[in-house]
């Protein structure tokens, strides 16, 4: 459940910063498309990043164990 | 593929364009200027530097071209700037611009004319000034030699006159001869011929002198010596030498003659000298009035040369310009081809399409400002030659295009993997430097270079300096993508922090006896950013980081694969190569992900379910016995149908990729072959079969059915291999990232605990600094250039090996923002 819904707010924050970067760098649909790319290409890796670690740490096999000290 | 790539109709079916994904679309052109305004329009053109220019008399040796004479002229102003240049770095000036100039010639020939007379006048003042120095220099050493050599002969006389006192008054007692003796003495003086000679010798050769006068006169002489204080300026040479006055007495011609030859050969310069008093009180006071003229002629031929210099300096970086220029533009027009009939230049050059206005308008400026009668002719020309590459890039594109451009330049209007690049790069150097404390580092240091860009990007820099200025963008992105790994792996200079909420974990009970043996428990939902800080410094750490990272990179090494065979698929649609689509892009996606791509998905669902099969025996065994139960290693239901049907997906995509293409390029060479032949029967004449079999010789490469094959089998097996070993690659971002981890660790326990432990402010403080510089050095440098060469390697190798082919050149237009300064 949580992880739908920090997926749904990395979609969100992609999608603000598209339209942020439609609004400030109008210039035209050749370079519009260009920073629309780059922007979804970053939120994907972003959002790749944490799902994996989140992912991994749903059903853990082995739990921390505190060393001697 | 047609090179007038005319974007309408190539990149149809596929997606709309986007900027920097393909080269600008290039045309061949060809430009007909008449003469008298070739120098203007080329001048103009540079100053667009929008036109790559073709060398068409390229056999030609430099001296046959036209303009070689014009050259040399250039090559001449370029050398008298260049003595300018040194004159003014001996006097101390420096060329400044001032707003207030005199009018610059902006004529060539006039310019050419004014350097020759500034030449010829500095070269004449210092002329001057040299040769007044000279005399300078020899009046202040016989000043010095008039001084001392009179102290001797003051000494002398004096001692001389006690002794003649001595002597009378022994004499007055005396006997009969004494006084004859005397007046003897006195006449036989006179009959002596005593000569001497007076002058400097450096004080390093005097005893050598003095020894040899000894042996060349056989004693016959008396040398006083004495030695100067203060440093004389040698007249010839200009240096300051430690010098020796001295005087030497001789009788006779001959000796006379040996002294003045070892006076020449030491180099010991010899000045008149008279023993009567009032006469060298004369000379003294005589060269002393010299002297003081000589000082003032001297700082007035300075202070004259020194104006000239200045006046030189305000104009000289214009005229620097200007000559640099001149060359240049000689340089294109002898790249011209020269009608001689029509009294006019040919130039034939590559452009961007969008720059065929701008192109027309220069040259009509040019026509216009060069009072010529006739306008230059601008055509396209069409050619199957392939079009140099144009990316047009800002200041924050350039840094990453050179970066791909670095292993190879895109074909023309290949896709251009500098588009994901600039996400990508700065993205996997961040899993293998994640550390938002060296992050925030990084970013400091770059936004200083961001910042005072302006200031920076006009003074020169040292080579590294250079380098990384060239980068500062790139370095930015990588430090802000740190900073977002540094918060999902939990590390502030590896320090956790639980900043996103609760840890996830806590003991099992109240007095958590066996938190040492069992561990803790999971009693609240999953930490929600990142790696749960628990973790850090557990024993567990390592195994459960491990298998987190290697997972990591296995699933973004897939993920990037795939980005790259699509980008083959984009290709593969624009230049409407439907061969490449299915024979190629098609296998090598199934290929791909019914293996990598599954390996993915067990992943995810092991993930999902905390199931606890072996996936190193899932796949191993999917090989070696498919056909086998599953029992503990099933995560879902059908596993073991689908990884049959995964595996014969597999098995058949490699003869799909290996075969059809060039049985199907074969067939395609041989129906476009047919039509050819026919044409080359009918025609008799032996002439135009000449010219027709070039023709198809041009037209068609040679076709050898073997050759086309072996490449597709490299082809195929490099695929095949590189699945495994390029998915393998990709563990270097597991394996960096623990490198940093444990480095920053060791560097945080061992150094900086360990000084706090000893409650000791001197022993922290040395810590600190042995921390401080440890991170800086090995943390902050080693690992950013490591890890930015790893990530380099995943883009040059795993990724773009998928579908970039890179053997295009790069276009280098005509512009004088590029030409470099020669004294560079």
């Amino acid at each position: 459940m949580a992880f739908w819904v920090t997926t749904l707010i990395f979609v969100l924050c992609g999608v603000i910063a598209s339209l942020i970067l439609r609004l400030f760098c109008n210039k035209g649909p050749s370079t519009n498309l260009l920073h629309f790319t780059l922007a979804m290409t970053a939120t994907v890796c972003c959002w790749m990043m944490w799902a994996i670690v989140y992912l991994a740490q749903l059903n853990p096999l082995i739990v921390p164990i505190l060393s001697e000290e | 593929m047609s090179s007038d790539g005319n974007r309408s109709d190539a990149g149809g079916w596929c997606c709309p364009p986007m900027d920097l994904m393909r080269s600008e679309p290039m045309q061949l052109v060809q430009v007909i200027i008449p003469v008298e305004s070739s120098r203007v329009a080329v001048s103009y053109l540079g100053d667009l530097g929008l036109l790559q220019f073709k060398d068409l008399n390229k056999d030609k040796t430099p001296f046959q071209r036209t303009y070689a004479n014009q050259i040399k002229r250039c090559g001449e102003m370029a050398r008298r700037l260049r003595f300018f240049k040194d004159q003014m770095a001996k006097a101390g000036i420096s060329s400044s611009t001032l707003p207030d100039v005199v009018e610059t010639p902006s004529d060539f020939d006039d310019l050419e004319v004014k350097l020759g007379e500034l030449e010829a006048e500095l070269t004449e003042i210092n002329a001057n000034n040299e040769k007044l120095q000279i005399t300078y220099n020899e009046l202040l050493e016989y000043i010095l030699v008039l001084r001392k050599a009179g102290e001797f002969f003051f000494t002398a006389q004096n001692s001389a006159v006690t002794h003649q006192k001595i002597e009378e008054h022994r004499t007055a007692d005396g006997s009969i001869e004494t006084p004859l003796l005397a007046q003897d003495m006195l006449n036989d003086s006179k009959q002596i011929n005593l000569g001497f000679v007076s002058g400097l010798v450096p004080k390093g050769k005097s005893i050598a002198f003095e020894r040899i006068l000894f042996r060349a006169t056989r004693g016959n002489m008396f040398l006083k010596q004495s030695s100067i204080e203060d440093l004389v300026t040698n007249p010839v040479s200009g240096e300051k030498v430690a010098k020796n006055v001295f005087v030497v007495f001789y009788s006779g011609e001959r000796a006379k003659a040996k002294i003045l030859k070892i006076c020449e050969v030491f180099g010991a310069n010899l000045y008149p000298f008279t023993e009567d008093l009032e006469k060298q009180k004369k000379m003294s006071e005589e060269i002393s009035g010299k002297i003081k003229e000589l000082k003032i002629t001297i700082d007035l031929g300075l202070a004259r040369r020194d104006k000239l210099l200045k006046n030189i300096s305000y104009q000289f970086e214009q005229w620097n310009n200007l000559a640099r220029k001149e060359k240049a533009v000689y340089h294109t027009l002898n790249m011209f081809s020269y009608d001689v009939t029509k009294k006019c230049l040919v130039a034939e050059g590559w452009s961007p399409i969008f720059a065929s206005a701008q192109i027309k308008n220069v040259l009509l400026k040019a026509k216009v400002d060069s009072n010529s009668q006739i306008g230059s002719i601008f055509q396209v020309l069409t050619t199957k030659e392939s079009p140099p590459t144009y990316f047009q890039t800002n200041k924050f594109t350039t840094a990453f295009q050179d970066i791909v451009d670095a292993y190879g330049v895109a074909k023309y209007q290949e896709a251009n993997p500098g588009v994901y690049t600039i996400i990508t790069f700065p993205f996997l150097f961040a899993v293998m430097f994640g550390d938002w404390g060296h992050g925030i580092c990084l970013l400091i240091a770059t936004l200083y270079f961001v910042l005072k860009e302006n200031k920076l990007s006009t003074q020169k820099l040292g080579d590294i300096t250079e380098m990384i200025f060239g980068g500062r963008y790139v370095i930015l992105m990588m430090a802000l993508s740190s900073i977002y790994t540094g918060f999902i792996y939990n590390e502030f200079f590896s320090v956790p922090f639980e900043i996103f909420g609760k840890s996830a974990y806590a003991c099992a009970d109240v007095s958590c006896s066996d938190a040492t043996t069992q561990g803790l428990v999971k009693v609240r939902p999953t930490y929600p950013f990142g790696v749960d800080p628990e973790w850090h410094g557990s024993r567990t750490e390592l195994p459960f980081l491990n298998s987190l990272k290697m997972k990591l990179s296995i699933l973004l090494g897939v993920a990037q694969m795939n980005l790259g065979i699509m980008m083959s698929y984009f290709n593969g649609s624009f230049f409407k190569n439907s061969l490449n689509i299915w024979y190629q892009f098609v296998p090598q996606m199934i290929f791909l992900n019914s293996l990598f791509g599954y390996l993915s998905l067990l992943i995810i669902m092991k993930w999902c379910t905390g199931s606890k099969a072996d996936l190193y025996h899932i796949m191993i065994y999917m090989f070696l016995s498919p056909t086998d139960d599953l029992d503990e290693n099933q995560l879902f239901n059908g596993q073991k149908s689908l990884q049959l049907v995964l595996l014969s997906l597999a098995l058949i995509s490699v003869p799909w990729m290996l075969f059809p293409k060039p049985l199907l390029l074969k067939k395609q060479h041989e129906e476009r072959h047919q039509g050819q032949a026919y044409a080359m029967l009918q025609t008799t004449d032996s002439n135009t079969i000449q010219i027709e079999q070039d023709q198809t010789f041009n037209d068609h490469e040679e076709f050898e059915f073997s050759e086309i094959f072996v490449h597709q089998l490299i082809h195929t097996i490099e695929f095949v291999l590189g699945a495994v070993s390029n998915t393998a690659s990709y563990l270097r971002l597991w394996a960096l990232s623990l490198a940093h981890s444990e480095l920053s660790s060791v560097f945080y326990e061992k150094v900086l605990i360990l000084a706090w432990g000893y409650n000791n402010y001197a022993i922290l403080a040395i810590g600190f600094i042995v921390f401080l510089c440890a991170t800086i050095g090995v943390l902050l440098v080693m690992e950013t250039l490591s890890a930015f060469l790893h990530a380099l390697r995943l883009h040059w190798v795993e990724f773009q090996n998928k579908f970039y082919e890179g053997d295009g050149y790069k276009f280098a237009p005509f512009s004088f923002v590029s030409i470099p300064n020669e004294e560079d």
